[in-house]
């Protein structure tokens, strides 16, 4: 089986296989919280099992995951903690089984957000992806499940990914702990503010929207100066999401 | 008494006799008797404002006779009832005809919001069925108070039309306006949006409902005549005889739009075709309709059927390389321009 | 931080909401998707030329074709049944020699010897250590062999088909599809099979899936099946038959729990939790095949680990409840024969007697343990020397003298399928119990799904008995 080939980074200059400790379930004293999000069904518990060494359980349907799972590894001497969402399809809806995975993303605060996207269906993953980019700015798109997206015959082009997103896109395929080096580099890279993210914004809004939003953004912005995500608020806002109006006049947002 | 079982079974079935004879669902003994307790004076009162608001908005005059045909208690508590809702001055009378006090139209408008929004709320949270949601809306007009009320709004995003297109009295008792003309004085070819859809009287409006006739649909009038009106929407052709298609609103849309002639719905879809969604009906509202969107059901999106489900639905969609598995009624909900 | 003024941002917001008018969702939506489709155009390339077989469609078509569809789903829960009742065997009987044929008396003579009480070694060596030894030895075996069969399934991506199939069904019953799941979540444990519910979006529904839960054998009550089955069922038929027959019982029992899931789904959603199906949606996956190994490490280390903590948390009160129940006397009965008499008659109206009826109240902590503490009582009532005394789980030396045991208490082939049937039926053991308050947050609720099943459990038992003894 070529399931033990070493990718390319484990042996490259910038991983520091020394440097990494699984912590499993151990998450004192933490120096980074890290999110893992994403469409059900893309393996991101398999991704949070590789990278704590937990057995969090997986399985071939959507929704396996329904509470949050939280788990630790060390790397470079600095402690993260991991927390394993419930897949989403969307952060745009109010039902109740997707407010865990909201919610942390949200009011969380986690210091990178990695995305497990399933290489096969980019383009339905993308909506999640995007609406993520518009919350925050340290995030890492995990390209998974790429071993069958190579049986598939799709080829990503991940430069160019990168590039639109304005994000890393490590292409990983987590049941084999292929690419999870590149993703724990990653992680490490954007938390201690060594690659700057600029993520894309969502640009095909009509009109009549873009123009709302941007009134309600410049209203936001006047009354909470430093808030990091007033396009992502007035979205919501515009929707009448009472969690959000409760979380602005609390001030948890800021 | 001896045990014999025969004896146990037949005691056994007596008694699970008169459990059901007492507790079965709405006829049951219990039930009916319970409610006849409720029918309080608290309930007559807001019933009786209610009435008169409606009444004086379409400018129509009543008596304490009109009063006693159209409310179905019982005809002594009403005349109760009236009288003291004279003395704590939420309404008067002017010769024989009775009108509300300011305090009473604010009351009554209390009541319409409530109404009014658990309409609201039926229709984008719960999956009860049009034909439920007014009966049911009746009875909780009578159980929130202002607060539950206000939450209720803002939990909504504080709409401002009920599902019926009938505005949601504000906070402050504002009421919206509702924009359009009655069908029926549509020109033929003209373009509109339905706005609000009359829910009485109610065999018209059962009739309007069993057509799947919604609020929010764009239609074209292809006819308009004495004997029948005909437009379409959502890919269907409905035809209205003019009293019924008089309960319908609609909104003159000025703008050019097309509205496609050969819409189909994903129900209608066989094996082994594509197509291409055009939208989803309004039919679908709130939290469902968000779901099929953010599942990638979405105009402009390439379709075609996965798998038939063996016991005839729910049938299984490629879309946007994800097989899922939709059931039929909210198929229907999807509109579609096969290739 | 103080609360914010934000009231003149609500009030802007609310007037540019009725100035979008309600597309705003789609039209957000659908500017989602198209930025996703420009960025997918730019990036993903889809080598058509090389089209390969779909190899999962093939599967799909049969797996969910009308004549294969139902009999294959059959045929697989038959085979899982058929794998751990005869896997079970073996390794059940070597677990019984090695801690109760050997360790029990070494424990024994090991305690004796430094002469501690006899109170309190027959507390903790006959109540505590025998009840975990006894579920150790009967529960883990089926366990270990009928969850990593199912997490295979699971990962081989089986089940969505499985709601699939069957969603119509849910729908007639005003449930929804996705119950599917969390019910075949609920053969492994119910209390993860309530927890599942949440993939379900709507509340209405997701309440009845939590309720009807139950119905759904859990990994505790599948070895009181086999059990039961093998000892009466399988002994009517000649012999070459018996695994069979008792195979077949199991299964029916099974199917008449979900039959169950659904009457009771329908009268729910008729009744108390009225309103209208809402709208269903599952996404099937691709098939993956299963790391076959990895998942059988796992899922046996894993329930392993599960299984003996809950024998240590549970069992050994229990054990140590049973032991003293039959220890305490009143007057010149113990308790738990006190007990026993004044449940005898209800008992007996239900085909059942009053040591089965105690031992669910006393197994209310866990399903596991009913076998042991109704041979335990029953051998207390009879008399017939089994054990080492009052409160004393005796071994299981086979199933054969198990099976002489109870029909000295007077079981009968009505007993044995009585005690089938209330095994199906009867409140959930107090995790799962704690588990539906967690999620429903509603005593009221919690109440109704803990008492539906008893109730329901006594009329179906009670009908049974009498129909029995009309007929023969
Ligand atoms: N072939 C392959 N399969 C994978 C890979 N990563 C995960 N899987 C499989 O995909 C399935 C889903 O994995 P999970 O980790 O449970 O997915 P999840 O995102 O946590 O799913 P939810 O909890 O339901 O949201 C499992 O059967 C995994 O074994 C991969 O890189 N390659
Ligand atoms: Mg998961």
């Amino acid at each position: 089986m070529d399931t033990k080939v070493k990718s390319a980074c484990e042996t490259c200059a910038h991983f520091n296989a020394d440097g990494l400790k699984k912590m499993g379930i151990h998450t004192d004293n933490v120096d980074f919280v890290v999110a893992l999000a994403g469409n059900p069904n893309t393996g991101k518990s398999t991704v949070f099992n590789s990278l704590t060494g937990l057995r969090q359980h997986t399985g071939n349907w959507p929704g396996k995951t329904v509470t949050r799972a939280e788990g630790g590894f060390e790397y470079n001497k600095q402690k993260y903690k991991l927390v394993d969402l419930p897949g989403t399809y969307s952060l745009l809806s109010t039902s109740e089984d997707e407010a865990a995975a909201r919610d942390f993303i949200l009011f969380g605060k986690p210091d990178v957000t990695v995305i497990v996207a399933d290489a096969n269906r980019l383009e339905r993953n993308l909506n999640l992806v995007l609406q993520i980019l518009e919350i925050t700015d340290k995030a890492v798109l995990c390209l998974n499940l790429m071993d069958e997206a190579k049986r598939n015959h799709i080829i990503i082009d991940e430069r160019t990914l990168a590039r639109d997103l304005g994000i890393p896109v490590v292409a990983t395929s987590a049941r084999f702990s292929q690419g999870i080096p590149e993703l724990i580099h990653t992680i490490s890279e954007i938390a201690n503010g060594n690659i700057i993210c600029k993520p894309h914004r969502i640009k095909n809004v009509p009109s009549n929207i873009e123009n709302a939003v941007k009134t309600l953004t410049a209203e936001i912005e006047k009354e909470f100066p430093n808030i990091p995500n007033s396009r992502w608020i007035a979205f919501r806002l515009l929707e009448g999401d009472t969690e959000i109006i409760k979380a602005l006049k609390s001030g948890e947002l800021v | 008494m001896k045990y014999n079982p025969t004896y146990a079974l037949i005691l056994f079935f007596i008694i699970s006799g008169v459990l059901y004879v007492l507790f079965r669902p709405a006829k049951g003994w219990f039930w009916i008797i319970k409610n006849n307790f409720k029918s309080n004076e608290k309930i007559v009162t807001e019933d009786i404002l209610k009435q008169l608001y409606h009444f004086e908005n379409s400018g129509n005059k009543v008596d304490t006779k009109t009063l006693l045909q159209v409310l179905d208690f019982n005809n002594n508590q009403i005349i109760e009832v009236v009288k003291k809702m004279t003395i704590n001055d939420l309404i008067y009378f002017e010769s024989d005809v009775l009108k509300l006090t300011n305090a009473g139209r604010d009351y009554a408008l209390r009541i319409v919001r409530i109404h009014r929004l658990w309409e609201r709320y039926l229709a984008d949270k719960t999956g009860f069925s049009k034909e439920e949601w007014h009966d049911r809306a009746e009875m909780m007009e009578h159980k929130l108070n202002h607060d539950e009320t206000n939450t209720l709004a803002a939990h909504l995003g504080n709409p401002k039309f009920d599902p019926h297109g009938d505005p949601i009295p504000t906070k402050t008792g504002k009421v919206a306006e509702v924009h359009g003309v009655e069908l029926p004085l549509l020109p033929v070819n003209s373009i509109g949006r339905i706005t609000h859809i009359e829910d009485e009287p109610e065999i018209i409006y059962k009739q309007i409902l069993a057509e799947n006739i919604h609020m929010g649909s764009l239609i074209r009038v292809v006819e308009n005549n004495a004997t029948r009106i005909v437009f379409l929407s959502e890919g269907e052709e409905f035809r209205l005889a003019p009293i019924v298609a008089a309960n319908l609103t609609v909104a003159p849309i000025e703008k050019e739009i097309i509205i496609e002639d050969n819409i189909a719905r994903l129900s209608s879809l066989k094996e082994d075709e594509t197509a291409i969604i055009t939208g989803i009906s309004k039919e679908s509202r709130g939290e469902s309709r968000r779901r099929l969107l953010d599942l990638g059901f979405v105009k402009g999106a390439t379709i075609k059927i996965d798998l038939i489900n063996p016991l005839g639905e729910p049938n299984a969609y490629l879309i946007k390389g994800t097989s899922i598995a939709l059931r039929k009624d909210q198929a229907a909900k999807i509109l579609i321009k096969k290739d | 931080m103080a609360n914010k003024n934000i009231d003149h941002i609500l009030e802007l917001s609310n007037e540019l909401r009725w100035q979008i008018g309600d597309e705003f969702h789609d039209n957000l939506t659908e500017g989602i998707y198209a930025d996703a489709a420009q960025i997918v155009s730019d990036t993903v390339q889809v080598d058509e030329s090389k089209k390969r077989f779909r190899l999962d469609r093939q599967i799909d078509k049969i797996v969910t074709s009308k004549v294969f569809g139902f009999p294959i789903m059959f045929l697989i829960l038959a085979t899982v049944l058929w794998l751990t009742i005869i896997g079970a065997n073996y390794p059940s009987s070597l677990l019984a020699q090695l801690l109760l044929d050997t360790f029990h008396p070494i424990l024994k003579t090991g305690v004796a010897a430094i002469n501690m009480p006899w109170w309190l070694s027959g507390f903790l060596i006959d109540g505590v250590y025998l009840a975990v030894a006894w579920v150790i030895a009967v529960m883990l075996p089926p366990m270990a062999i009928f969850f990593p069969m199912f997490t295979l399934l699971e990962d081989f991506g089986y089940l969505p088909r499985v709601a699939f199939n069957l969603d119509n069904l849910f729908k007639k019953s005003g449930a929804h599809g996705k119950q599917a799941l969390t019910m075949t979540m609920g053969f492994g444990c119910n209390a993860a099979g309530v927890v599942a519910t949440r993939i379900i979006d709507s509340p209405r529904e997701r309440l009845i899936a939590i309720i009807t839960n139950n119905f759904s054998l859990c990994n505790g009550r599948w070895p009181t099946q086999i059990l039961i089955a093998t000892i009466f069922i399988g002994a009517v038929v000649p012999s070459t038959f018996s695994s069979l027959a008792s195979l077949l019982a199991v299964i029916v029992i099974a199917v008449l729990g979900m039959a169950f899931m659904f009457g009771t789904s329908w009268a729910l959603s008729k009744t108390l939790l009225k309103g209208q199906v809402s709208t269903f949606n599952l996404e099937l996956p691709p098939y993956r095949p299963p790391r076959f190994w990895k998942t059988i490490y796992t899922s046996l280390i894993d329930r392993t680990m599960i299984v003996l903590w809950r024998a240590i948390v549970f069992a050994a009160p229990a054990g140590a409840v049973i032991w003293l129940i039959s220890n305490i006397y009143i007057g010149n009965e113990s308790i738990a024969a006190w007990a026993i008499d004044s449940m005898n008659g209800f008992g007996f109206l239900l085909g059942l007697n009053g040591v089965i009826l105690l031992a669910y109240i006393v197994a209310i902590p866990a399903n596991e343990i009913v076998i042991p503490t109704i041979l335990m009582l029953t051998v207390l009532v009879t008399g017939i020397d089994g054990g080492a005394g009052a409160g004393v789980m005796f071994e299981l030396d086979s199933v054969n003298a198990t099976g002489d045991i109870l029909k000295a208490g007077g079981w009968t082939l009505l007993t044995a399928i009585n005690l089938m049937l209330f095994s199906l039926l009867h409140n959930p053991c107090s995790t799962t119990i704690y588990t539906i308050y967690k999620e429903t947050k509603s005593v009221k609720w919690t109440v109704f799904a803990s008492i539906m099943p008893v109730i329901l459990g006594f009329i179906v038992t009670f009908l049974v008995a009498q129909i029995w003894r009309i007929v023969f």
